[in-house]
């Protein structure tokens, strides 16, 4: 009788879940799929035929290779570094390392723009030292976009390597090198075979991250196509047909990698089993005094986005033409956003949305994993894709789904009108923190032992009150972790928000973006330090909340 | 307290804060969608809540071509009010999907014929002339491009930055009446397009929006490009950008720049009250005197009009473009140089 009474429970909470989860996630891109063949094969012929498109599906393609090896490079020598060789200012490389992946996605690209924009900071010292009557360099184009995406995108590779290295046996190393091998065999043969599934994985993670890159491409890519801005392009121009079959091939793209990843994960698991006994090398000699002046360099060099945001929002707006930094000060740019309650309206709208679609990814996201963790049902495996899918599919498709499906009421046809409506933005928030949630939850509940809730159950207690004082207790610090990360990227949101919101809505980041085309660089600017601060102080908050916040692996960015 | 509890309390706080950012202070919402730029809509707007004290004229700056998209896709819930700006083969669009409401204001009879939407969907307001811009900190005026071929001078090559035309009424506009201009006799816009890959040639870059065209001008990252000329002639007032015009000496396609209701407005009195404020002559006058437009009503008298306005009005000589042509085309030939044209030539 109990099981059955079991399975009563699990279908009562999977079904609203998952009809939700079909509703919001894959109604979207199946409007999406079966608009591209509105023309039968029409659209995709002419796709086909398209030399932008072809264009657009290589330069697409040509950037996520390029942002994997630019990411691999930089954070594969961080990682070995940081874990193996012990010097001073070890630590605090360590935790600034990890510093790009907390800027929201257009404040990055406008922090780079600059910096190293034609006209930007380091460009123009460049410039100026070296009696150059050109800039040495332009910001445009595929080196540009990659250019970012390396210094965003490293830090997947950076974390992931350095917890392969962190739970990586030292003492085969010492057994190899004590048998005879050198430096050098002993990193091809041990060292690297051993980090190369976690390698493998973050740069296919790399790979996804850069495949629905919106940001860098659509402010640097001077007339570049790639798949993401031609969707919105081709919607400009009237297109829809063309979008779809443009949103359509991304999305495949992109789901072929996630196969792809999920396949790598799996034979991650031949990791060495052991204590990870970890001995760093001390440095010696003139090394040991340079390798300070070396990691305070790159620390420099890792804050500087975050610096010249900073400078910019108290630069006088206007003043800044041919200087190589701003030459007037002022506190006006925080002045109007705190006075005018036109400029703080973007604020309250962010928070606001943000915050309902967290709550909404913490009720849900919660059920799934506790479905998908603690109990045995006819549709897990859904569930289990569909958990994972919105974080394979690109924002710009997401949104360019939600934006055709909800755009008029049908009843009949589970239509409801939303664009237009407050509502679009956090539901989009919420599909795109479903992934996140979920998965930081899931692996919280997995630590629980699983007798636990049986154990109170077969003392008496009914599901609810076991529900109550066992399991959501025990899926606390994953609650906390996956609510911050889901928060954090709804805050800043920009690659969806820009397809779906109205004026009345408008969020943070399109604010930066009007306040730009208004050539208003230090209002943007202090727009892009407001939003920094409320990622820190969710952060915080988040930690005070639901304790340590373990290490999430999967943090999607635009 | 328990987590369900505190969870329950989070989401009651989350629509708490929600419905605070639906609500406004009581007045009237009045949303204008324009691409005429922040200074000259602050200023109609303050004017028009005073006299409207209950209204709250929000306005939304974005390019002509963003807002017919915007009304396209909010068809089913329309968004906004007015739409202020955009030049009339736009408008066209959107009356031909039938994203406008019919209104004939006051002052239909005191226009050119070209100024006048079918079924009195949208009436022009102001005539935009597109100029050659350049950054006179870097050119002196006797050394800058006269006319549009001279754009194409090799001296120029690396130096010319254009907006990017898709979104832009403006860019299309020139774009449009360059390949119109070369099709002469022959009917077929190939002329056009050989003039648009020399164009895109000597185009150093395509700028994202009109702030980074502008920026790019005033920090010499580019000396030369095409646009129209209140934005331009404003510069150095609003930004003090170094950037000075010139009339194409051959002649120009002059815009009419109109204003329309947008069909499903719920406040279409209120709509129509504003279409009526920004023209009347005064509302023009000052937009003349202020903001460098040129009114598209005939029965202003002249003198009445800031010098530049009068200089420029004999300097103009305006491209006969046969709109109907453009109407029917321009789309295919945006989407023409969109593929084959942007970015396929040999940079220096």
């Amino acid at each position: 009788m109990k099981v059955k009474a079991d399975q009563r429970v699990s279908w009562a909470l999977a079904t609203p879940v998952l009809a939700l989860l079909l509703w919001s996630v894959v109604y979207p891109n199946v409007t999406i799929i079966a608009g591209s063949f509105a023309h039968g094969l029409g659209y995709w012929r002419d796709f086909a035929n398209s030399p932008s498109d072809r264009e657009a599906l290589w330069t697409t393609l040509v950037v996520s290779v390029g942002s994997v090896i630019g990411a691999a490079a930089v954070g594969l020598p961080l990682a070995f570094v940081l874990s193996r060789v012990d010097f001073r200012g070890r630590r605090f490389l360590q935790a600034v390392a990890t510093l790009p992946a907390a800027l929201p996605p257009l404040v990055g690209v406008i922090a780079f723009l600059f910096l190293y924009g034609e006209s930007g900071v380091v460009t123009r010292a460049v410039q100026r030292a070296l009696h150059l009557s050109e800039p040495p360099w332009r910001l445009t184009g595929i080196w540009a976009i990659i250019f970012v995406h390396a210094y965003t995108m490293y830090v997947y590779v950076f974390l992931f390597v350095s917890a392969g290295l962190e739970r990586l046996d030292g003492t085969l190393d010492e057994a190899a090198a004590g048998l005879g091998a050198s430096t050098a065999f002993r990193l091809r043969k041990v060292t690297l075979p051993l980090v190369t599934p976690a390698l493998a994985g973050s740069m296919l993670l790399v790979f996804m991250s850069a495949l629905g890159s919106f940001s860098a491409p659509y402010i640097f890519g001077g007339g570049l196509r790639v798949l993401s801005t031609q969707i919105v392009a081709s919607k400009l121009n009237g297109a829809m047909g063309m979008a779809y079959v443009e949103t359509t091939v991304l999305a495949i793209t992109a789901i072929a990698a996630l196969l792809l990843l999920r396949w790598f994960e799996r034979r991650r698991s031949y990791a060495v089993t052991g204590k990870g006994s970890n001995t760093r090398i001390s440095l010696r000699g003139p090394m040991a005094r340079l390798a300070p002046f070396l990691a305070a360099s790159l620390v420099f060099v890792l804050v500087l986005p975050h610096a010249m945001i900073v400078l910019v929002a108290f630069a006088r707006d206007g003043a800044w033409t041919t200087q190589v930094l701003p030459p007037e000060y002022t506190l006006d740019n925080f002045k109007r956003l705190a006075t005018d309650p036109q400029l703080w309206l973007p604020v309250r709208n962010s928070i606001s949305m943000a915050a309902l679609a967290t709550a909404l990814n913490i009720v849900v996201c919660f059920v799934a994993a506790y479905l998908l963790v603690r109990r045995r049902f006819a549709g897990r495996g859904l569930l289990q894709l569909l958990v994972v899918l919105p974080w394979a599919i690109p924002a710009t498709a997401i949104a360019i789904g939600l934006a055709s499906t909800f755009d008029r009421s049908a009843p009949a046809q589970l239509r409801v009108l939303l664009v237009g409506t407050f509502w679009i933005l956090p539901l989009a928030y919420f599909v795109r923190g479903i992934p996140l949630v979920t998965s930081a939850v899931e692996s919280s509940l997995r630590q629980m032992d699983p007798s636990l809730e049986d154990a109170a159950r077969g003392l008496g207690a009914s599901w609810l009150l076991a529900m109550r004082r066992v399991v959501i207790p025990a899926a606390r610090p994953g609650l906390a972790a996956g609510a911050t990360l889901a928060a954090i990227t709804a805050v800043g949101e920009f690659v969806a928000s820009i397809v779906l919101y109205t004026h009345a809505n408008r969020p943070i980041s399109m604010e930066i973006l009007a306040q730009l085309r208004n050539l208003s660089f230090g209002t943007a600017a202090a727009y892009s330090v407001l939003l920094i601060l409320i990622v820190l102080l969710i952060t915080v908050a988040a930690r005070l909340l639901g304790g340590r916040p373990e290490r999430v692996e999967t943090i999607p960015t635009a | 307290m328990s987590v369900a509890l505190r969870m329950r309390r989070g989401l009651a706080c989350a629509s708490v804060v929600a419905l605070a950012a639906c609500g406004g202070d009581g007045r009237t919402v009045l949303t204008v969608y324009s691409p005429h730029g922040k200074d000259l809509l602050e200023y109609y707007e303050a004017g028009f809540e005073k006299a409207h004290p209950t209204v709250d004229v929000q306005w939304v700056d974005m390019g002509s071509q963003d807002v017919l998209d915007r009304l396209r896709s909010e068809a089913a819930n329309p968004q906004a009010d007015v739409w202020f700006g955009a030049p009339t083969e736009v408008f066209d669009r959107a009356a031909a999907a039938g994203l406008l409401a019919p209104y004939k204001p006051t002052w239909a009879g005191v226009v050119p014929p070209e100024a006048k939407g079918g079924s009195d969907l949208w009436y022009g307001t102001y005539l935009t002339p597109e100029v050659i811009a350049y950054n006179s900190d870097a050119i002196a005026a006797a050394d800058a491009p006269k006319d549009w071929d001279d754009v194409l001078d090799p001296k120029w090559k690396g130096k010319v930055i254009i907006r990017d035309p898709l979104p832009s009424g403006s860019m299309r506009a020139i774009f449009g009446a360059m390949i119109v201009r070369g099709m002469g006799t022959s009917g077929t816009p190939d002329s056009g397009y050989a003039w648009l890959r020399h164009l895109d040639a000597s185009t150093k870059e395509y700028a994202l929006d009109p702030g980074v065209l502008y920026q790019k001008l005033g920090r010499q990252e580019g000396l030369i490009s095409l646009y129209d000329m209140p934005d331009i002639a404003s510069l150095r007032g609003r930004f003090k950008i170094p950037v000075q015009y010139v009339i194409p000496s051959s002649g120009t396609p002059v815009l009419v720049d109109a204003i329309a209701i947008v069909k499903g407005t719920k406040h279409a009195d209120l709509a129509q009250q504003l279409n009526e404020f920004v023209t009347t002559p005064a509302a023009l006058e000052e937009a003349s005197n202020k903001f460098y437009r040129i009114p598209a009503r005939s029965d202003i008298p002249l003198d009445s009009l800031p010098q530049w306005v009068r200089d420029a009005k004999t300097k103009i000589k305006p491209m006969p473009l046969d709109r109907a042509l453009l109407a029917k085309h321009l789309d295919e030939w945006m989407r023409y140089w969109d593929s084959n044209i942007r970015n396929r030539s040999k940079k220096s």
